[in-house]
C-alpha cells in the first residue's frame, strides 16, 4: 500500500511539476525568443497536415516560418481549433495566431495585427445549383455554417443570416452539401481549394460576397507591440525581395500578398487520394495518438482520480459535517456540470487567475477531478456495503482506522466497487476526446485533422471508434479477470 | 515487579464498577458493578434487550461508556474522565488492548484464509515477528480442532468451524480475558456442541471468560460466577451453582423457567 501511495505522488509530481518546468526551461535556454504559434492545421491550404508525411504546411505556415527567420524568433506550433484561438491568445497558451485572420474593427482595436499578408475575396458557397442563393443578400432568413467567431460568421449574420457553429470548412461544405444548411460564406482561396482537392461537385461557388477585399493578417496580443513591429518589418522585407510572392505563387499560382496579384488559380488541386491510401496514411498516426495521448491521459487521470475519490469518500462518511459537506458539494458540482465546461474552466479559466498547465496537465486535471466526482460516490456505497461486523473485528484485534481500511476494508469493497469502476475507466476513455479541444493531439483529433484535409468523415471517424472500441474490448476482459480474482473467496 | 506481582494477587483480572450507558433517551446500563478473578469464567445471563451485550461491548470499548470505571489488568479507565480526542481515544484503545471479543456472527475476514484471520492481530497490530505469530496460531488452531484448516478461506467452512476460528482470532492476541457474546446462538444446533466444547477447555486452562450465553446447561458446568441482568442491572450475581440451582430473586427465578422450559 505504501508502494501505491508513493506511486501516486510520484506520478503527481511527473505531471504538476515536470511539464512546466520543462517548458519554462526549453524558452529560458535559448537565445532567440520562443513565438508559440497558434494555427488550425485543418484549414488547407492554409495551414493543413501533408497526407504523406503528415508535417503541418501550408501557405500561412510557410508565411510565418518566413518571418521568423527575419525576425529571429523560434516558432512552436500550437495546433487550436479556430473558436478557441482567440481565447488561446488571450490565455498567453500562443502568442500570434497565423491562420488567416481577417481584419476588422473589433479586433483592430482588442488585438496587435501586422500588416496585410494575405488579400482575399469572401464568396457565397451553395449546394450545386440551389438558384435561391446567389448574393449575400440572399442569405436573409436562411442558415450559414461557420466557424462561429469568424469574420465570415459575422459577415454571414450582418447579413441576415442565421450560423451554424461548425469546425472547418470541410465540415461545412459537408453539412452544405447534406442539405443541413443553405450556404457558407468564406475566403474565395480555401473555397477554391477545397473544390479542386476534392473533386466535389455537390457545392459550388454562388458568387462574390460583397465588393470589399478582405484582408488576413497574423495577430497577436495588444501589449505585445514588440513582436509586431519585429512582423511587419520581416513582411515589409519579404514583400520586396519577393518571398512572399513566390510562396503564394507556389500554392495559388498568383500573388495574394498583393491587393492585384491576379486571381487564385487551385484548379489542379492537392491530388485526391482515394480512401484506402488516407486509412493507411492515417491509421499511425492514430495509433500514435492513442499510444502516446489517449491511454496515457485515461490511466493517469483514472489513477489519480480513484485516490481522489477515495478522499472524497472518506470525507463524505466522516462524522465530521464540514469534511462531509465539502465533499457533498464537490461530488454535486462535478456531476452537475458538464465535463466539456469543466474542461475549459481549467484549461482556459484557471489562467485568468495566474494557473497556467500544459495541455496534457490541464486534461488531467479535469478528468481526474471528473473521475473523483463520480467514483466518490462508487467507494462511498463500496464501503458502506462492507458489513458493520468487519470493522468491529478489526477494531477489536486492534487495527487502527488506515489499517482497518486499507487492510480489511478496501479490497472487501473492490469487490463491490469494480464493476462500477470499470464503467468510469471505459467513459473516460472515451471522454479523453474531448482533450482534441485543448490543444491535444490525441486519437480523435488525429482523426480531425485527416477528416479535414481528405474529406473521408465516415471512413475516417469510423476508424477512429474501431481503435476505440478494441481497447474498450481489452478493458473489459481485463475487468473479468480481475473480478475473477476478487470472487476468490466467497462462495460461488 | 514484585509490587505489581502483589497488587495482582489481590486485585480481580476484571473490575467493573458504576458502568452507565444510554442510547438516545434509552437507559441501557443503569449502574454495573461487578468482578472477575483471574482464571475464572463468568456468565452473563437475562432476557433480551437488558444489557448483556452492551457489558461485554463497554469491556472491549466496541461502547464507549458514559460513566463507569473499567479495570482490566493494569490498565483502568474512568469514562466519566475521559478525556475527548485523541487522548481518550489512546485511553481506549489500550484497555481494549487488555481484551479478546469472540462475536455472534464470527465476522471473520472473508478475503483472508484461516491462518491469515488468527496473525492479523498479532503481526499487524502487535508488530509481532511472523514466524513467531504463525507458529502460535498454528498451536491455537490445533487447539481448537482446526489444525489442518489454515489454508481454507471462510467460507469454506462449517458455522461451527468459523466460530472456533474467531476464538483462534481472539485468543491470538494473547488477552487476559476473552469475551464471547452468544458465540453459539447463530449455529444450527448440532453444530453447537463442538463450539462450547472448546470454550469448556479455554476456562480449564486457565483463561478468564466473560460469557453471554443463553445455554443454561452449559453456564452451570462452566461458569464460577453467574451475574443475571435485567433492565440494565445486575439483579443476582454468585456462584452458578446457587443462581442456577436456588435463584433468590423472582426476576432470576421466572427467566430460568421460562428459559429452560420454554412453552
Ligand atoms: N447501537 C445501539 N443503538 C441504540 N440502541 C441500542 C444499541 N445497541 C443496543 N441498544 C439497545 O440497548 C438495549 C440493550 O441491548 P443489548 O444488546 O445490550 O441487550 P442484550 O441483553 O444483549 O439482548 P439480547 O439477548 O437480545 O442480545 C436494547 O434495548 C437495545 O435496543
Ligand atoms: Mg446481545
Amino acid at each position: 500500500m505504501r508502494r501505491v501511495l508513493r506511486g501516486v505522488v510520484l506520478l503527481l509530481l511527473v505531471v504538476f511539476v515536470a511539464p512546466s518546468q520543462v517548458a519554462a526551461a526549453s524558452a529560458r535556454d535559448t537565445g532567440q525568443p520562443v513565438v508559440r504559434v497558434g494555427t488550425e492545421g485543418t484549414y488547407p491550404p492554409f495551414s493543413f497536415h501533408d497526407p504523406r508525411t503528415q508535417a503541418l504546411g501550408g501557405y500561412d505556415i510557410e508565411v510565418v516560418e518566413a518571418i521568423a527567420d527575419q525576425a529571429g524568433w523560434k516558432l512552436e506550433f500550437v495546433e487550436t481549433q479556430w473558436d478557441t484561438i482567440f481565447p488561446a491568445l488571450d490565455a498567453r497558451r500562443i502568442d500570434v495566431i497565423a491562420n488567416q485572420v481577417s481584419v476588422n474593427d473589433e479586433r483592430r482595436s482588442k488585438y496587435g495585427l501586422s500588416d496585410t499578408d494575405t488579400y482575399s475575396h469572401g464568396v457565397v458557397v451553395r449546394r450545386t445549383g440551389d438558384d435561391g442563393v446567389k448574393t449575400l443578400a440572399d442569405l436573409k432568413g436562411k442558415t450559414t455554417a461557420q466557424s462561429s467567431t469568424s469574420n465570415w460568421a459575422k459577415v454571414a449574420r450582418d447579413a441576415g443570416a442565421n450560423v451554424e457553429a461548425v469546425e472547418g470548412f470541410a465540415q461545412a461544405a459537408e453539412l452544405l452539401a447534406q442539405g443541413r444548411v443553405d450556404a457558407i460564406v468564406n475566403d474565395n482561396i480555401a473555397v477554391l481549394d477545397y473544390l479542386a482537392s476534392t473533386g466535389s461537385d455537390d457545392v459550388e461557388i454562388a458568387g462574390n460576397a460583397g465588393e470589399e477585399l478582405s484582408e488576413q493578417v497574423l495577430a497577436f496580443r495588444k501589449d505585445d507591440s514588440a513582436l509586431v513591429d519585429q512582423a511587419n518589418r520581416a513582411i515589409t522585407a519579404l514583400k520586396a525581395d519577393g518571398t512572399l510572392a513566390g510562396i503564394s505563387r507556389k500554392y495559388f499560382k498568383a500573388d495574394v500578398s498583393v491587393p492585384d496579384g491576379g486571381s487564385a488559380d487551385l484548379s489542379e488541386g492537392r491530388g485526391h487520394r482515394g480512401t484506402w491510401e488516407v486509412l493507411r496514411s492515417t491509421a499511425w498516426p492514430m495509433l500514435v495518438g492513442l499510444v502516446k495521448v489517449t491511454i496515457p491521459l485515461t490511466l493517469l487521470s483514472f489513477a489519480i482520480g480513484l485516490a481522489l475519490a477515495l478522499v472524497v469518500a472518506l470525507a463524505r462518511i466522516s462524522s465530521s459535517r464540514i469534511l462531509s459537506g465539502l465533499a457533498r458539494a464537490f461530488i454535486s458540482i462535478i456531476r452537475g456540470t458538464p465535463l466539456l465546461l469543466q474542461l475549459f474552466i481549467v484549461f482556459y479559466g484557471l489562467p485568468q487567475i495566474g494557473l497556467k498547465f500544459p495541455p496534457f496537465t490541464a486534461a488531467v486535471i479535469a478528468f481526474s477531478l471528473n473521475v473523483a466526482g463520480y467514483a466518490a460516490e462508487v467507494v462511498r456505497a463500496a464501503i458502506l456495503a462492507v458489513p458493520k461486523g468487519q470493522f468491529e473485528a478489526a477494531a477489536t484485534i486492534g487495527l487502527g482506522y488506515s489499517l482497518t481500511l486499507r487492510r480489511i476494508v478496501l479490497p472487501q469493497a473492490a469487490r463491490t466497487a469494480v464493476p462500477p469502476l470499470s464503467n468510469t475507466l471505459l467513459s473516460l476513455l472515451k471522454d479523453t476526446s474531448l482533450g482534441s479541444v485543448v490543444l491535444l493531439t490525441e486519437l480523435f483529433r488525429e482523426s480531425q485533422l485527416a477528416a479535414a484535409e481528405s474529406n473521408e468523415f465516415l471512413a475516417l471517424y469510423a476508424f477512429a471508434g474501431l481503435y476505440y472500441w478494441v481497447i474498450c474490448v481489452g478493458l473489459s476482459a481485463a475487468q473479468k479477470r480481475l473480478e475473477t480474482r476478487l470472487d476468490r473467496y466467497v462462495a460461488t | 515487579m514484585t509490587d505489581t506481582t502483589e497488587r495482582n494477587a489481590e486485585r480481580a483480572r476484571v473490575r467493573v464498577s458504576g458502568l452507565e450507558k444510554s442510547f438516545g433517551d434509552n437507559k441501557v446500563l443503569r449502574g454495573i458493578d461487578f468482578e472477575a478473578r483471574e482464571g475464572t469464567s463468568t456468565v452473563l445471563l437475562g432476557p433480551s434487550g437488558s444489557g448483556k451485550t452492551t457489558v461485554l461491548r463497554s469491556l472491549n470499548v466496541l461502547e464507549t461508556p458514559d460513566r463507569g470505571v473499567i479495570g482490566i489488568d493494569d490498565v483502568e479507565v474512568d469514562f466519566a474522565a475521559l478525556p475527548p480526542g485523541k487522548a481518550g481515544r489512546r485511553a481506549s484503545g489500550l484497555l481494549r488492548a487488555q481484551s479478546g471479543m469472540v462475536f455472534q456472527a464470527h465476522n471473520l475476514f472473508p478475503h483472508r484464509t484461516v491462518l491469515e484471520n488468527v496473525i492479523e492481530g498479532p503481526v499487524v497490530a502487535q508488530k509481532r515477528p511472523r514466524e513467531e505469530a504463525v507458529a502460535d496460531a498454528r498451536t491455537l488452531l490445533d487447539q481448537v480442532r482446526l489444525g489442518d484448516r489454515g489454508d481454507a478461506y471462510p467460507f469454506q467452512l462449517s458455522g461451527g468451524q468459523q466460530q472456533r476460528v474467531g476464538i483462534a482470532r481472539a485468543l491470538a492476541l494473547k488477552p487476559r480475558v476473552v469475551l464471547f457474546d452468544e458465540p453459539t446462538s447463530a449455529l444450527d444446533p448440532e453444530l453447537v456442541g463442538e463450539v462450547l466444547a472448546v470454550i469448556k477447555d479455554l476456562a480449564a486452562d486457565g483463561w478468564t471468560t466473560v460469557i453471554v450465553t443463553h445455554e443454561i446447561r452449559f453456564a452451570e458446568q462452566v461458569a464460577d460466577q453467574v451475574l443475571f441482568l435485567d433492565g440494565g442491572v445486575i439483579v443476582e450475581k454468585g456462584p452458578s451453582a446457587r443462581v442456577i440451582g436456588d435463584p433468590r430473586e423472582e426476576r432470576t427465578r421466572r427467566f430460568l423457567k421460562r428459559v429452560l422450559d420454554p412453552g
